[in-house]
């Protein structure tokens, strides 16, 4: 297989040579990295990269995943990292607009017609900034003779990935993992990997976030070694029966077995360390348990977040482990009766906020620290919820909200604004996904990247089909996806507001943003079809959240109003040098000659950039207190 | 705080009126239409005379409903202001005006147990609104300030409205009882009732400049100055003035900046080192709004009708 650079311009063209997607289970060893939370299996590659930024792909070094390519005038880059932020490429913050606007003229592929395909719109842009990653490393002594893999954690907005000047594939979703096999080409001293980066492709037509567009690797890489046996993808279904007393739970496991007899054993223990289930057998390519009974379960919600732990080992025949996958689950029911939305039988109410990931001094590539500190701030502030707007989140992100009771819209990453909003008005005549059948698949894999990684998850009670994207008939197929995959979440969608033609068939709930007190009261007064969220409101930009009451007194009025997530948790604007002072100042669109931007738009958090809370938090903790 | 048995001191000047007592001196000008001297304890609390203010740095939510477009007569109204009466009340009775050459009748020996000078502005909106500030010192050397805005329904709808006073030198930090944090009418539940003590005069750090730091529910508030402007003051200590609320609590904001120079920065580095005190008292805030910030106006019961009249008063005394 070779890398075709055409692949940027085709819709078609969104994977190659990537593993499947999978669940997010970590694996060690043995119980003392379990404890230490070490996995011996695991070699990062973050650290200091050779790069080389080419403004656009016409200039790029074309062979310099070659093991003779003379990289000697490449410089340095740290991953994970944004281009931008490290100096190679313009920083840009735009809303809506695609960030081409007003600089170039462009239409989705096939939007304007079955044979306008749009070739070269982006292998040949003089705008589409290319970065040139090289990676030299030698592999663990205790990898030599195992599968390894490689995962990218997160990459914007394309990527091709060579090792040893071998082509492995290609990957766009810019906030799932992607993963290639190295086992084929990996050698035991230096290994040379490749990764080309491109800002744009057809992807950019769906990662229209309002956000500082950066591109680049900016989440973990590593390699990842697997034992002789093991886990490939499991699927935990805790599920509550009717009392609400008992579980009843399922665990599905692929595992890759090797040549030589393996054995299973799955463990559940409870937070005390008492052993309630435990069971052993011949280790196959599916596992299914199913129907094992938990009486008198603790239930898992926001007040008490009650987390059962798995732990699955598999091992030789002669009892030595090789494998140990632990996971913890809970049981909680989040279902719609009578058109009302109930989490473990009873009202959910959302104190939620919408969180960007986002630190001042490095965007979008934020820590465990940061994430820590933002759980600390939600739960301080009685907020219970929060949408992952809107792309996924690094995955421990998801692993801290269970552990923590946060209830978790979980969204797709997916918006395209600007192909349906412009000046304010709905004008979807160049709408992507939309309908056209050569956007479906690109969706669809979006949609499962997100299912199978984070499928375990008890705090996600809602999968999200992404963000003001309008509605078509490819939405329709991700929220069928949903639908026909995982019967123990709700599928939120808030554009089908935009286009009511798909009202029966795109999600669940009536979800509106930014709309008033009055508006909702009318909606709920009117013979309403669906329970009622607000996917945004109270937009929280400089001085702002005022009238939060009129919004909480409608919890009181209509049962079937279940709150809302607050635009939103954090400023997004970045940490500089002042030009004139040297002081550390924080800065937002416009202030890097960007145009056209949108200015201080991005400052709606009720946290500044710096992870300060803004004065609006303590109203916040307030009412969000009176019905936590 | 004064020996209440004392009687002030009335000077009768030839363009201001002075008005002391052993710890205090007043000098409430003619010309310049305010009081243009409030010492305690020999230190001086005005940079120029206070006068009524109108606006609000624009929020993001005014910027986005057109809120500050539509009052834009009031950031005028801030910045100048006509004034059309001065008058002057002794022990409750109200005497010639004693300027020039009707003052030829006093000897500098004039003592009093109250005395009172009002001001009446007239803004320069189209139409025009007047307001009285009257200023009520007893022996004791406190002032009443007693403000009215009289309503003019044909202006729109009002960002502020309070006394401005602008102070010398940079305070050192603001204490008062109250509610906690920055709340304003439509955000102050999640306000706890208590005693704060602020270092400085913090700006809340907006990504754009705009109205900040206001406190709704205020008892009474003190100023704390560690400075002052004259070159032969030599003592070190901090010093204070206090306001206390008279019937019903008062709103303030306490911020080294105006209205005027918070609206034209873009970012929050571009603001001048603090330099002096501007305390806003407000007798009407208007609320911050929040539905959007592209075209939500504020809830209708957090507006401020032109046409309502606005009465407030506060009391000013040494510490």
């Amino acid at each position: 297989m070779q890398a075709d650079i055409n692949w940027l311009d085709d819709p078609e063209v969104f994977r190659t040579g990537q593993l499947l997607p999978h669940s997010d289970h970590r694996f060690y060893k043995n119980y003392d990295e379990v404890k230490n939370e070490k996995s011996s299996f695991v070699q990062t590659l973050n650290g200091s990269w050779q790069f080389h930024f080419s403004k656009n792909p016409m200039t790029r070094p074309e062979k310099f995943f070659a093991e003779n390519f003379d990289s000697s005038s490449f410089g340095i880059i740290k991953v994970p990292g944004h281009i931008e932020l490290a100096g190679y490429d313009k920083i840009h913050y735009i809303n809506t607009l695609y960030p081409w606007e007003g600089h170039f003229y462009r239409r989705p592929a096939y939007s304007m017609g079955p044979d306008k395909k749009e070739e070269g719109m982006f292998s040949k842009a003089e705008d589409n900034p290319v970065g040139s990653y090289i990676k030299k490393f030698a592999l663990k002594p205790e990898f030599f003779g195992k599968k390894v893999r490689i995962r990218f954690d997160g990459v914007e907005e394309a990527m091709f990935v060579w090792l040893n000047g071998n082509f492995l594939g290609y990957a766009e979703d810019s906030f799932t993992p992607s993963e290639f096999d190295l086992t084929p080409y990996i050698k035991k001293g230096e290994n040379k990997l490749a990764v080309e980066v491109f800002k744009r492709s057809t992807a950019a037509f769906l990662e229209d976030q309002d956000f500082f567009r950066f591109f680049g690797i900016f989440r973990d890489v590593k390699l990842i070694a697997q034992p002789e046996v093991h886990v490939e993808d499991l699927l935990i279904e805790p599920k509550v029966t009717d009392n609400f007393q008992d579980g009843d739970l399922n665990i599905h496991c692929k595992i890759s077995v090797g040549d030589a007899a393996a054995g299973v054993r799955f463990i559940v223990k409870d937070r005390d360390d008492k052993i309630l289930y435990e069971k052993e057998q011949q280790a196959g390519n599916n596992i299914k348990i199913d129907g094992v009974v938990f009486k008198q379960v603790h239930l898992w919600d926001n007040a008490a977040p009650y987390l059962y732990r798995l732990f699955i080992e598999l091992f030789r025949a002669d009892g030595t482990l090789l494998e140990i996958v632990p996971y913890e689950f809970g049981f909680r029911r989040i279902e719609i009766k009578d058109k009302l939305i109930l989490l473990n039988g009873k009202r959910l109410i959302i104190n939620g906020v919408n969180r960007h990931e986002w630190s001042a001094e490095t965007g979008r590539a934020i820590t465990y620290q940061d994430m820590k500190r933002d759980v600390d701030i939600i739960k301080n502030n009685n907020i219970n919820a929060v949408r992952t707007c809107h792309y996924p989140d690094q995955d421990i992100w998801y692993r801290l909200c269970d552990e923590h009771g946060i209830y978790v819209m979980a969204e797709n990453n997916l918006e395209s604004h600007g192909s349906w909003q412009k000046a304010g008005e709905v004008e979807p005549s160049y709408n992507v996904p939309g309908s056209l059948p050569e956007w479906r698949a690109v969706v669809l894999d979006r949609a499962k990247n997100n299912y199978e990684l984070l499928k375990n998850h008890p705090s996600i009670i809602f999968w999200s089909l992404g963000n003001e994207s309008y509605a078509g008939d490819n939405i329709e197929a991700m929220n069928k996806y949903y639908k026909q995959t995982d019967s123990s979440r709700l599928v939120h969608y808030e554009g089908v507001v935009r286009n009511r033609k798909y009202d029966g068939v795109i999600s669940d709930v009536e979800s509106r943003m930014y709309a008033s007190p009055d508006e909702i009261a009318d909606y709920l007064s009117n013979d309403p079809q669906k329970p009622f969220i607000l996917c945004e409101y109270m937009h929280n930009m400089g001085n702002s959240l005022g009238g939060m009451s009129s919004y909480i007194q409608l919890i009181d009025r209509f049962p079937m109003y279940h709150g809302g997530f607050i635009w939103d948790f954090i400023d997004q604007a970045l940490l500089v040098e002042d030009e004139l002072t040297g002081q550390k100042v924080l800065r937002y669109g416009g202030d890097f000659d960007d145009r056209p931007s949108d200015y201080e738009f991005s400052g709606d958090g009720l946290l500044f950039a710096n992870r300060t809370e803004k004065p609006a938090m303590q109203e916040v903790r307030y009412y969000y207190g009176k019905y936590k | 705080m004064e020996n209440t048995n004392e009687k002030l001191r009335i000077i009768y000047g030839d363009g201001s009126l002075g008005i002391s007592g052993s710890s205090f001196h007043y000098i409430f000008s003619y010309g310049r239409g305010g009081l243009e001297s409030l010492v305690i304890n020999g230190r001086e609390w005005l940079y120029r005379e206070p006068k009524p203010t109108f606006w609000r740095a624009t929020t993001d939510n005014d910027r986005g409903n057109g809120f500050s477009k539509k009052s834009l007569q009031w950031l005028g109204a801030d910045m100048f202001i006509d004034i059309k009466n001065i008058s002057v009340r002794v022990n409750d009775k109200l005497i010639e005006f004693p300027g020039p050459p009707a003052n030829n009748k006093y000897t500098g020996n004039e003592y009093a147990d109250k005395a009172e000078v009002a001001y009446e502005y007239q803004t320069i909106t189209i139409p025009a609104a007047s307001v009285k500030v009257r200023y009520i010192v007893r022996s004791d050397g406190s002032i009443t300030v007693n403000v009215h805005y009289a309503g003019n329904s044909s202006l729109p709808d009002l960002p502020a409205m309070g006394m401005r006073f602008i102070m010398p030198t940079a305070a050192a930090g603001y204490e008062y009882e109250g509610l906690s944090g920055e709340t304003y009418p439509d955000r102050m539940a999640g306000g706890v009732s208590g005693r704060y003590k602020i270092e400085g005069m913090p700006v809340t750090p907006y990504l754009t400049p705009q109205d900040c730091g206001v406190h709704m529910d205020t008892d009474w508030l003190e100023i704390i100055r560690g400075t002052t402007k004259n070159n032969a003051e030599n003592r070190k200590e901090n010093f204070r003035i206090k306001i206390c609320s008279i019937d019903k609590p008062f709103a303030f904001s306490c911020l080294p900046y105006t209205a005027e120079e918070l609206e034209n920065a873009t970012h929050i580095e571009e603001l001048p080192p603090p330099r002096r005190t501007v305390l806003s008292i407000l007798g009407a805030v208007r609320g911050v709004g929040g539905i959007d910030s592209w075209g939500q106006d504020v809830e209708t019961k957090y507006h401020i009708p032109a046409g309502r009249d606005i009465r407030f008063s506060f009391m000013i005394t040494g510490v």
